[in-house]
C-alpha cells in the first residue's frame, strides 16, 4: 500500500492554509445565496460539510491519515490535515475509518427497465437509441448499488447491435428525482459490440444479416458509409444555401445524424468487444473512418494484444474475473487487467451486472492479488479510470480539489471482502448511511418518488 | 485471526517483508512438485511436514506457529511447534508467515457438468425433458478433464457437492467430488450424496401463456412431486409383496401360479433411499410459501431433508431455525427484493447462525459455475454483515463436511482426516490472498490452469 503514512499533508499543496482562510470567509459572505440552488440540501441547511478523522485516499495523491476533506456547495474544497474547521460546517466523524472517492461504474444496464428493455434488438444498428428515454428512475438497483458504494454509473445500450445506443450518465442520488439524477453535461456515449451476440441475435435468431464476424463488421462498416454519404448530401446543401442557390432540403434522419456525429467525433465509442483479433479490427475500423475508440469494454483478451491497444491511447473497462461462459470468454484470465495495465493501457473494472455492482470493491482488490497492482492503482480501476471511459474525470473520481464531493465512507478496509460502505456521499449530501434504519437512506421517501 | 486489519500501516510493512519469505517457499514448493507430480491416490509414503505456519484447524482455534504432518494422504500430525514429532526421513517444508487451513468445501456447484455454457454442446447441467428425473445421476456426466478444476482449486476448494442445474423439481442426484484425480472414478468421493428437491418456481413449465405444459403452476409441481413420491411408495409394496410371496413359495408353502416379479423402475427406485430416510433433500426454496409447501411435502414422505437458498425467507426464520435442519445458504448475492434493505440477503446467514442453525455456503449463482473459486469471499463478506468469523470458516469447510457425511473425514486440520490442505499468504477469507499451494489427499497440486498458460505465454 503505497503511502498511507507519508503524505500527511499533500492535500493542501493544491490549497495554501492562507488560501483556505480567504475561501471560507468568502463563502461565509455567499453562504445565503448558493444555499437556495443546492438541491436536497441537508436539513440543517449546511452547505458545508468537514469530514474529519479519515484515512483519506486520495487515488491521485496518495493517502492521508487523519485527513479532513472541507465540502462547500456540494463540491470537494479542500483536502488534507488540519483544515480549519468553519464553525457552520456539519463535521462527520469519519472514526478512524478509510474515505474513497465514489465509485464509478462504467458499464451497467441497471435502472433502464429490465433486460427486455435493454436492447432495441430489432436491428443491428440503431445509434439513434437513447437511454435515456428508458431511464427508471425509480429502479431500487440505484439504492443497492449507491450502497455498494457507486456514486457515478453509465448506463449503456445491449450488446445486440453493432451500433446501439447513446448512453445516459447518472449520479446515485436515488430519492431525488429523475432530473436530478441525471449527471449534469456528461459527454455522449455510444454503445458498439461485437462477436459472439449480434451473430446470435440476428443470425441464429431472426436467420438474418449479420452471422458472422465478417457480416458484424460489413453490417458496421456499411451504417459508416451512409453516414459519410448524409453528411456529404448536407454539406453540399448548405454550400449550395449559402451561395444563394435554390436545393432541396435533404431529410434529417434521426440514425444517420447519430452516426455522423460518430464520425464528427461527438460521441465517445464504447466497444463491447472480447477477442483480440476483433480489438484490432475495431481499432482499425476507427482508422478507416477518422473516429477514435474511448474504451473497449469486457476486453477479456485484451492481454494478448496490450501495447497494441495502449498506443491508441484507448482504454479498457473489464471484469475482474469472469470467463468461461461463452467461446470469446473462454481465454479470459484475471490477470488480464493488470497485464494490460503494465502495457500502459488505462484500465476500468466494471460491472455489467446489478449484482457486481454492488462490491466493485471487492472485484477491484482482485486486481491486487492477481497481478500485483498497488492499492492506488486498484482503486483508479473503479473510480478514476472508470470516470476517464465516461469522459467525466475532471469531475468524479478522486479526492481532489474542485471535485464533486462524492466520498465513501467504509467499514472495513475497502480493497477486500470486508469492505462495506458506512456513509455515502453526493454532492456533498449523505445519500445513504448504513446505520440509518430503513433503507438507509436519510432523505429518502418512497411517497417523493 | 486479525481478518478486520485490512492492509493497514505497519503490519502492510510486515506483510511486504514476508514476501521475500513466500517466494523462497515458492520456489521450494514448485520444485518439490516435479518430483513428486500429481501420483493419484495414497501414493504418498513419504511424510511431508508444513512447518512454521499459522494453523486455522477449524476445530480447535488457531495455533500460530505450528506444524502439521502429512502422510498417505492423511493428516498424521497437528499441534504447536515443539509439541509434535517429526519423521526423520520427512520432506519438511517451511511455511512460515503462512496461513495453513483445510481444503475449503463448496456446498453447491456444477463443476464437471459444462465447459462454455453458451452454444450448450458442452452442457450437461439438467435434462429438461421431464420434471421429476431422479434417475439422472450427475456422476454418469461428470466430466473430470473440465478446464474449470485446476482453476477452481487453485484457490483453495478441494472439495464441492456437484448439483444438476434446478431447473427440474427432481433433476437428478448430486455428488459429493474431490477437485483432484486421475479420473472420475478417483474424484467421485460420494456419488448420489443428495438430491436436490426445487421448488423456486423455476421448474414451472410456464414459458408463455401460448407455450404452457404441465406443471404450469406451483400446484401442479406439487401435484406431480406427490404423484412421484406416492407411485414410488406403491412400487417399493410391490416389491415387498412379491418378497413376501416369494419367501413363503421358497419356504414351500405352495406355489402361485400368477407370481411375477414387478417390473423394475429406475425413476421410482431412485427415489426409494430417499423415501426411507437413508439418504438426504436438499429442499431449495427462495419465498417462505414455497419454503412452507416443500418442507410440508417432505414432511408429508418423512423425507430427511437440508434447506437450500432461502434467499427470500427472512420473515419465517424462527421457523427455519425451529426445523432443527442445516441450511445451505448461498449465494448471499441474491438481489434482494425491491422493497427490502439493500442488505437483507447478505445478513442471512449471520440471522440464520444467530439462531443456532448449521450454514454452509455454496457459490451456485443460477448456472456460473466458472468462479467457484470464489466461495471464500462470499463468506468474509458475509462477516461485515454480522457473520462471527470462525463461522464463516467453519461454513466452508466443517459444516459442510458433516452436512455430507464427511464431518470425519474432511473439514478441519485433525488427525486421522484426509490431507486436504491449503497453504495461503494470509487470511483466506479475503479477497487479496494469493494462495501458494494446495494439497489433496496430501499430494501437492499443481498450481497451474488454463489460465496460468494463457498468463504465461502473454507475459514472455
Amino acid at each position: 500500500m503505497p503511502s498511507s503514512s507519508s503524505a500527511p499533508a499533500r492535500g493542501l499543496a493544491f490549497w495554501g492554509v492562507d488560501n483556505l482562510r480567504m475561501f471560507l470567509f468568502l463563502l461565509a459572505a455567499g453562504a445565503t445565496q448558493t444555499q437556495a440552488q443546492i438541491p436536497l440540501g441537508s436539513a440543517s441547511a449546511h452547505n458545508e460539510v468537514l469530514v474529519t478523522n479519515a484515512v483519506v485516499m486520495t487515488v491521485t495523491h496518495g493517502n492521508i491519515r487523519n485527513g479532513e476533506i472541507y465540502i462547500k456547495d456540494g463540491k470537494i474544497a479542500a483536502v488534507g490535515v488540519n483544515l480549519p474547521t468553519p464553525v457552520t460546517a456539519e463535521l462527520i466523524d469519519a472514526g478512524g475509518k478509510y474515505v474513497t472517492p465514489g465509485l464509478v461504474d462504467c458499464h451497467s444496464h441497471i435502472a433502464l427497465g429490465g433486460e427486455d428493455e435493454v436492447n432495441e434488438a430489432t436491428n443491428p444498428i440503431t445509434p439513434e437509441m437513447m437511454m435515456v428515454d428508458a431511464f427508471d428512475y425509480q429502479d431500487k438497483a440505484i439504492y443497492r448499488v449507491l450502497a455498494g458504494g457507486v456514486t457515478t454509473s453509465m448506463l449503456l445500450h445491449g450488446s445486440a447491435n453493432m451500433i446501439g445506443g447513446q448512453a445516459v450518465v447518472i449520479k446515485h442520488k436515488y430519492g431525488a428525482g429523475r432530473e436530478a439524477m441525471l449527471f449534469p453535461e456528461a459527454p455522449r456515449s455510444i454503445k458498439f459490440a461485437s462477436g459472439e451476440n449480434p451473430k446470435r441475435v440476428y443470425g441464429q435468431e431472426r436467420h438474418q444479416l449479420p452471422s458472422t464476424r465478417m457480416g458484424n463488421f460489413a453490417v458496421q462498416r456499411e451504417s459508416l458509409v451512409r453516414a459519410q454519404d448524409y453528411m456529404r448530401e448536407w454539406d453540399e446543401y448548405k454550400a449550395q444555401v449559402q451561395m444563394g442557390k435554390a436545393a432541396k432540403m435533404p431529410r434529417h434522419d434521426l440514425k444517420l445524424e447519430a452516426l455522423a456525429d460518430i464520425l464528427r467525433g461527438n460521441l465517445l465509442v464504447q466497444i463491447h468487444c472480447y477477442r483480440a483479433d476483433e480489438l484490432l479490427t475495431e481499432m482499425a475500423m476507427a482508422k478507416e473512418f477518422g473516429y477514435k475508440v474511448r474504451a473497449f469494454h469486457h476486453a477479456l483478451e485484451a492481454y494478448k494484444v496490450a501495447d497494441k491497444i495502449a498506443a491508441e491511447g484507448v482504454g479498457i473497462a473489464t471484469f475482474a474475473d469472469w470467463w468461461g461462459f461463452k467461446q470469446e470468454a473462454w481465454d479470459a484470465i484475471p490477470w488480464n487487467a493488470v497485464m494490460a495495465m503494465r502495457k500502459g493501457v488505462r484500465v476500468a473494472i466494471k460491472s455489467d451486472s446489478g449484482d457486481f455492482a454492488r462490491r466493485l470493491n471487492q472485484e477491484a482488490a482482485k486486481a491486487m492479488r492477481y497481478g500485483g497492482a498497488t492499492e492506488e492503482e486498484a482503486l483508479k480501476m473503479i473510480t478514476l479510470n472508470a470516470a476517464w471511459v465516461i469522459g467525466v474525470d475532471d469531475r468524479v473520481g478522486s479526492l481532489d480539489v474542485g471535485k464533486d464531493a462524492d466520498i465513501v465512507i467504509w467499514d472495513g478496509y475497502p480493497l477486500s471482502s470486508y469492505g462495506v460502505p458506512n456513509k455515502v456521499l453526493i454532492d456533498g449530501v449523505v445519500y445513504f448511511d448504513r446505520s440509518y434504519p430503513g433503507y438507509g437512506m436519510p432523505r429518502f421517501k418512497e411517497e417523493d418518488q | 485471526m486479525n481478518h478486520h486489519s485490512g492492509c493497514s500501516g505497519r503490519s502492510c510493512k510486515r506483510r511486504v517483508a514476508r514476501r521475500t519469505a513466500v517466494i523462497g517457499c515458492r520456489i521450494f514448493l514448485g520444485a518439490a512438485f516435479t518430483l513428486l507430480g500429481y501420483a493419484g491416490t495414497f501414493a504418498q509414503s513419504r511424510a511431508v511436514v508444513l512447518k512454521g505456519g499459522k494453523l486455522l484447524t477449524v476445530s480447535r482455534g488457531t495455533i500460530e506457529s505450528g506444524v502439521l504432518v502429512m502422510q498417505d494422504g492423511k493428516i498424521m500430525a497437528v499441534g504447536p511447534a515443539g509439541t509434535v514429532s517429526v519423521p526423520s526421513d520427512a520432506q519438511v517444508i517451511d511455511v512460515t508467515g503462512m496461513t495453513v487451513y483445510p481444503g475449503l468445501i463448496d456446498s453447491e456447484t456444477h463443476l464437471g457438468l459444462v465447459e462454455i455454457l453458451e452454444g450448450g454442446s458442452s452442457s450437461d447441467l439438467v435434462e429438461t425433458s421431464d420434471e421429476i428425473m431422479p434417475q439422472m445421476h450427475v456422476a454418469d456426466a461428470f466430466h473430470a478433464e473440465s478446464d474449470l478444476i485446476p482453476v477452481t482449486r487453485m484457490n483453495g476448494v478441494t472439495n464441492a457437492i456437484v448439483a444438476p442445474d434446478s431447473l427440474d423439481t427432481l433433476p437428478g442426484q448430486d455428488s459429493f467430488i474431490q477437485l483432484a484425480g486421475k479420473s472420475a472414478e478417483e474424484m467421485l468421493v460420494i456419488r448420489d450424496v443428495a438430491m436436490p428437491l426445487n421448488f423456486t418456481g423455476n421448474q414451472r413449465r410456464n414459458e408463455s401463456w401460448e407455450k404452457r405444459n404441465f406443471p404450469q403452476t406451483r400446484m401442479g409441481m406439487a401435484a406431480q412431486l406427490r404423484q412421484a413420491f406416492l407411485d414410488a411408495q406403491d412400487y417399493a409394496e410391490q416389491w415387498a409383496r412379491y418378497e413376501r410371496k416369494r419367501n413363503v413359495e421358497e419356504k414351500g408353502a405352495g406355489k402361485d401360479e400368477k407370481l411375477e416379479a414387478p417390473k423394475h423402475n429406475l425413476r421410482l427406485e431412485a427415489l426409494l433411499p430417499y423415501l426411507e430416510g437413508k439418504k438426504t433433500v436438499v429442499l431449495a426454496a427462495e419465498e417462505p410459501s414455497d419454503l412452507k409447501t416443500a418442507v410440508a411435502l417432505a414432511r408429508e414422505f418423512n423425507l430427511k431433508f437440508v434447506l437450500n437458498h432461502i434467499s427470500h425467507s427472512q420473515s419465517v426464520l424462527d421457523y427455519v431455525a425451529s426445523l432443527k435442519v442445516p441450511v445451505i445458504v448461498g449465494p448471499i448475492y441474491k438481489t434482494p427484493k425491491p422493497e427490502e434493505r439493500y442488505d437483507t440477503v447478505y445478513r442471512l446467514p449471520a440471522e440464520l447462525h444467530k439462531r443456532g442453525v448449521k450454514i454452509a455456503f455454496s457459490s451456485s449463482f443460477d448456472v456460473d459455475t466458472y468462479n467457484v473459486r470464489n466461495l471464500p469471499y462470499q463468506a468474509g463478506f458475509a462477516t461485515s454483515f454480522g457473520l462471527p468469523y470462525d463461522e464463516a470458516l467453519k461454513a466452508i469447510t466443517l459444516n459442510p463436511a458433516e452436512i455430507w457425511g464427511m464431518g470425519d473425514k474432511l473439514g478441519s486440520l485433525d488427525v486421522g482426516k484426509i490431507a486436504n490442505v491449503v497453504i495461503a499468504d494470509g487470511d483466506p477469507l479475503d479477497v487479496k490472498t494469493d494462495v501458494k499451494q494446495v494439497f489433496i489427499e496430501g499430494q501437492q497440486i499443481p498450481m497451474t490452469s488454463r489460465q496460468t498458460s494463457l498468463r504465461d505465454a502473454y507475459s514472455r
